[in-house]
């Protein structure tokens, strides 16, 4: 097993070396030019040759990729064009929001999505179960910024309960932090909702005509012991994996409900990179978020071997 | 049940009895007070005031620099950081005496050679300042408050070039930060001004925060604009970025923020219901929305083209995507410069005055020798006023006869692309949008978009000489008749071959806080003066 | 990710196409006897449900010019932010444009991009798949490369390569696809290995059946019913990212009206004249329900192990 934990590991290597040309070749491609947006707008065409040679935008293909690799080997992602900060320490100053986002919304989506899920396929047919099949549909079709809006509309405007915008660090208290982080991580929350209820009810659906849970059953075993001890436990896995490849999700909606909700995250940060051709920055920030998407499905494989003696590489 | 208690109220149902341990901290009303929570235009992404032009860095540059001199509300430049000034009898030679006791934000006293490295950088950047630096015989440091600047010829408008408020301002900074190439980013925000810049606080993109400057010393006289006594009522001034106008207008509303620059004009009848939101102009010299045409590709190489677009473009629909329904806030401009000023006039103006005649520019258009090419129009799409222009232009093209093809994109691509003299075909362009405030737009000193110098005039490249002799002709004036004269047959010659097509002139608003006093009108915030109660 | 090989396609397939992958029915579903048009409903009510939605919207938009709506692109500042009335049924929007004319044409923009991405992806994944499940030198490379775009979360993706190029229609498209291909491909590989160790597939290749012929015969057919399942996901996740993209102002271009760019454009005014916003979230929410259900029916359908859980 050892083996296959190191084999595991090497293999995150080459993809992560896969996603690093990818992103640096698509944005070495992009048009727009960062020189010009800097040169501003009363800029002479000059002026704008004179900034793209001093930010280095003239050089080879290879020689920017070289330069920009060995940086990051060296805990260096170059330098914003824009603020002409640390690539780094943008990152650094803007990580807790998006982190905090993104936690939350996944305690929240797990603590509502695993007992529904439960609930409807223990309750198989019948109205509840519909219910949350329903719900869950609906998770999957409406846009996450029609949700934000909604919100934002009936909790923050009408009903004045909480904030509408803007992001409260831990550090000034666990209150104001979570008042800031409940409409967006709801928001963002549905569809990972939608898609851990249904892996949820699925999955029982098919633990619960296992033998064992007869077996259980016949010996006498509450209901509740039933699903949340026996078959749960069963289930884990399938669950946990989809928690760990809806991660993607989570980040995606991230860029969307940062910015309806003024949030200062690294989803917000992409936007306005994008936008601004912040080439650095942008591919500083989608390596980081491949890289922890890998990182997270890296764990959760890991994590089977250990914890699940059945599954055997 | 309002926002705080309802947390609480949740805390307490759920019985979560952790949190209730946990402190939940209410701000002490006094430091409340003491910031001042802004929502600027847009993103301060970088901080360098003479590499970097946009809007918003000059507007957050005046609070951390200092300029020598400023502009007043009449636009009139005052002395600021300058003491006193001699000028010789022929004009050549300025001598420039700096107030005694000013110090930078890092403890160092402001001494001469500051002044002059940072004239050196900004002249290298600045239309008036490169013309300086085209007569300039020298500039030295004469003493430690002393230094001269000496020309080869006269340049009467001297103190403007050093007092204006078109970016980029001649701030001043320390001799080392000054020393930067002035096409290279200073990393050192450190100025003499009224605020100190708080760098790690400061979060592109998100935020930027600034801190009162105790040893500022403020000028006796009144603040007006960019003169007179820069006094900072608060303790820290809190610029908080947000894309969305629909968030930062529920913000507002909600007392999240205090103080807003430009609020869409659509949201300012529901805030003006909201009893704690005052909402006003924010710049009575307003905006001109500009329609840039490339003289240099089919078809608009053709002054007949380019008149048939002038002759059958409405204003009004222009200006009401731009300002929305309220007629306030929009005048049509039969020119090109700001209304309300001494300059303005209508010369030449008829062509976009009356009934619009789509009939006539068809005509005009097909004489052009237009044969459907395809016209590339790159429009923003993430600046508002860039946009609603495009979506009214793609319209009017479109029923005039030309073949459109809409290229939607980002400003920081327009950019790039209005940069390019190709053929269309071979990424060359058509047109593009843009707006100048109306305080670039009084006269020609720093209103690049109205020469027709060919290559060295702005993105289109206009070559019409009888413009340039008339912006020669304003240079050169003695008195304001003088002035008044050549700019008239500047708009006339200008609309006769069409430099730019104005969209029109408009002002938009600003809204604040009923808590926070002394907001004034002007081309930039204005932080001095401004308390919070 | 070995692991994903636990999952159920289906589960595993939300809209975003979060990682789908690989068991699939061990036959092909038997053909039900029809029993006419009731029957069908009330065997596959989700389906009929979904199907009927979905029709409406695509007569909707196909016949959008003769339902009573005007130029969706003319432009009327004049008449701007009206309130749904008898005159303009979903109100105007900020240039004066008629909302309920620019939904319904909006309607095609959408479909469009839903179809035209399911399909393509499909195509593309479907020979990725097959050539990846059965060229065992290709296979890990292949697969390595879709294990890196899979890694960059497929909106991000789409995004990044939006920038690349100018909005329009059939950049979104192509965009979507290569943000949606490896999903597929990883999807059609699982199936093609594991059919390939199904006794009747063993059988063909000891009688000496040529690889092409064993492809067409017994490969492919079975690939259909999970990658046509796929595909409805995949529809569905297209539209609501062609409207995430034009939300943030890298999608369709503003001169076509789509639900994405109506948004885009009236959320500034969201507070103040909401019903802008609204039709065409609507419209967009039970297009893309009406697909998602389809896709459910169908998954129950096309594989009876699953149906006799719903």
């Amino acid at each position: 097993m050892f083996a296959y934990v190191i084999r595991r590991v090497l293999a995150t290597i080459p993809v992560m070396a896969l996603v690093a040309l990818f992103v640096f070749s698509l944005l070495y491609l992009a048009p727009g030019d960062p020189a010009a947006v800097i040169a501003g707008d009363q800029a002479t065409p000059q002026d704008v040759e004179r900034i793209r040679a001093s930010l280095g935008l003239d050089r080879p293909y290879l020689v920017r990729f070289g330069s920009w690799v060995w940086g990051i080997l060296n805990g260096d992602m170059g330098v914003s064009i824009f603020t002409n900060l640390p690539v780094t320490t943008m990152i650094a100053q803007r990580i807790e929001p998006t982190l905090s986002l993104m936690i939350l919304t996944l305690i929240l989506a797990v603590t509502i999505a695993v007992p529904m899920g439960v609930v409807a396929a223990w309750k198989q047919g019948t109205l509840i179960d519909r219910a949350v099949m329903g719900f869950a549909v609906l998770g999957f079709s409406v846009p996450v910024f029609v949700v934000g809006y909604l919100l934002a509309y009936v909790f923050a405007l009408e009903l004045d309960w909480l904030p509408v915008q803007g992001y409260t660090a831990l550090s000034k208290g666990f209150l104001p932090w979570l008042e800031n982080l409940v409409l967006p991580a709801v928001a963002l929350g549905g569809v990972y909702i939608a898609l851990i209820a249904r892996i949820t009810r699925a999955t029982m659906l098919e633990v619960l005509q296992q033998d064992y849970i007869r077996t259980a059953r016949a010996k006498g075993a509450g209901q509740g012991s039933i699903l949340f001890l026996h078959a749960l436990k069963n289930a884990a896995v399938p669950i946990v994996t989809v928690i760990g490849i809806g991660i993607a999700l989570l980040i995606g909606g991230a860029v969307v409900t940062e910015s309806v909700f003024a949030i200062p995250g690294l989803g917000r940060l992409t936007v306005d990179a994008i936008l601004r051709r912040d080439y650095p920055v942008i591919q500083g920030v989608v390596l980081l978020f491949s890289f922890v998407y890998v990182l997270v499905n890296l764990i959760i494989d890991l994590a089977y071997t250990l914890f699940d003696p059945r599954i055997r590489y | 049940m309002n926002r705080r208690t309802f947390l609480k109220a949740g805390a307490a149902a759920g019985g979560m009895g952790l949190l209730g341990g946990l402190p939940a901290p209410t701000l002490a009303q006094g430091t409340a007070a003491r910031t001042l929570r802004f929502v600027p235009q847009a993103n301060l992404a970088n901080f360098d005031p003479i590499w970097g032009t946009q809007y918003v860095v000059r507007n957050a540059a005046a609070l951390v620099w200092d300029t020598l001199y400023g502009v007043d509300e009449n636009l009139v430049p005052q002395r600021q950081m300058v003491e006193s000034e001699e000028v010789s009898a022929d004009g050549l030679t300025w001598t420039f005496r700096l107030r005694q006791g000013m110090k930078f934000h890092d403890g160092e006293p402001v001494l001469a050679k500051d002044a002059v490295a940072s004239l050196v950088r900004w002249s290298a950047r600045d239309p008036m300042g490169l013309m300086l630096r085209a007569i300039q015989q020298e500039l030295v440091a004469v003493d430690d408050r002393t230094f001269r600047w000496v020309l080869k010829k006269p340049y009467p408008k001297m103190l403007l070039a050093l007092g204006k408020n078109n970016s980029p301002c001649s701030f001043i900074m320390p001799e080392r930060i000054a020393k930067t190439d002035p096409f290279t980013q200073i990393t050192e925000y450190v100025g003499s001004g009224p605020m100190r810049f708080v760098r790690n606080e400061w979060v592109p993109g998100a935020k930027a925060v600034f801190e009162r400057f105790a040893d500022y010393r403020p000028r006796e006289e009144a603040a007006s604009w960019l003169a007179g006594g820069k006094r900072i009522l608060v303790d820290r001034v809190e610029w908080i970025v947000m894309p969305d106008p629909a968030t930062a207008s529920a913000a507002l509303q909600n007392g999240e923020v205090d103080w807003w620059e430009n609020p869409i004009s659509d949201l300012v009848p529901t805030l003006r219901r909201n009893r704690n939101i005052r909402v006003d102009i924010a710049d009575p010299l307003g905006n001109i929305g500009t329609f840039r045409m490339n003289h240099l590709t089919t078809p608009f190489n053709s002054v007949k083209a380019r008149r048939a677009v002038l002759m059958a473009m409405s204003q009004e629909d222009y200006m009401r995507a731009l300002v929305g329904d309220d007629d306030k806030l929009w005048k049509s401009l039969p020119g090109y410069f700001t209304p309300g000023t001494p300059l303005y006039t209508e010369e030449g103006g008829e062509i976009l005055k009356g009934e619009r005649r789509l009939d006539a520019a068809k005509r005009l258009l097909a004489e052009s020798g237009y044969k459907g090419e395809p016209v590339p129009c790159i429009v923003a799409q993430d600046q508002p006023i860039t946009k609603a222009q495009g979506d009214v232009t793609a319209d009017l093209l479109k029923r005039i006869g030309f073949n459109v093809d809409f290229v939607a994109t980002d400003w920081g691509t327009v950019g790039q692309r209005r940069a390019m003299k190709n053929p269309v075909g071979q990424g060359g362009w058509s047109m593009f949008h843009s707006w100048h405030a109306g305080a670039d737009c009084i006269n020609p000193a720093a209103y690049t978009a109205i020469r027709a110098n060919g290559a060295g005039a702005w993105f289109g490249w206009p070559d019409i000489p009888a413009v340039e002799t008339e912006v020669s002709a304003w240079f050169e004036a003695k008195t304001l008749e003088e002035e008044k004269a050549a700019i008239r047959r500047l708009n006339k010659a200008a609309l006769e071959e069409v430099v730019y097509a104005p969209t029109g002139f408009f002002l938009t608003y600003q809204a604040w806080r009923a808590n926070v006093s002394g907001i004034q009108k002007g081309p930039l915030p204005f932080f001095w003066g401004v308390g919070k109660s | 990710m070995a692991s994903a090989t636990l999952l159920s396609p289906i589960e595993a397939a939300p809209p975003q196409g979060v990682a789908a992958a690989a068991p699939m029915p061990d036959v092909l579903p038997p053909v039900k006897p029809r029993k006419g048009f009731i029957g069908f409903v009330r065997r596959h009510p989700t389906m009929a449900i979904g199907g009927a939605l979905l029709l409406l919207m695509v007569l909707v938009a196909i016949f959008a010019p003769l339902l009573g709506t005007t130029d969706p692109t003319a432009l009327a500042p004049a008449r701007r932010t009206r309130e749904p009335s008898a005159m303009y049924w979903f109100g105007t929007d900020m240039l004066g444009r008629d909302v309920y004319s620019r939904v319904l044409y909006g309607a095609r923009v959408s479909l469009i991009v839903g179809f035209s991405v399911a399909i393509l992806a499909s195509v593309v994944g479907l020979a990725i798949g097959m050539v990846s499940g059965y060229v065992r030198i290709l296979d890990s490379i292949v697969m390595r490369v879709m294990d890196g775009l899979m890694s960059i979360p497929p909106i991000l993706l789409a995004i990044a390569l939006m920038a690349l190029t100018r909005g329009s229609v059939q950049n979104v498209i192509i965009a979507i696809t290569i943000a949606e291909i490896p999903r597929v491909s990883r999807l059609v590989r699982g199936v093609v290995l594991s059919l390939r160790e199904q006794p009747y597939v063993e059988a063909a290749v000891a009688a000496g059946t040529r690889t092409p012929s064993i492809i067409l015969r017994h490969i492919l057919p079975n690939t259909l019913a999970p990658i046509t399942v796929q595909a409805t996901y995949i529809c569905a996740a297209a539209m609501i990212t062609e409207a995430i993209l034009s939300f943030i102002g890298a999608g369709t271009p503003p001169t076509i009206p789509s639900w994405g760019n109506i948004m885009a454009e009236g959320r500034a005014l969201w507070q103040v004249k909401p019903y802008i916003v609204f039709f065409p979230a609507i419209f967009l929410s039970i297009t893309v329900l009406a697909v998602n259900l389809l896709g459910d029916g169908l998954r129950d359908a096309l594989d009876p192990r699953m149906a006799k859980r719903l």
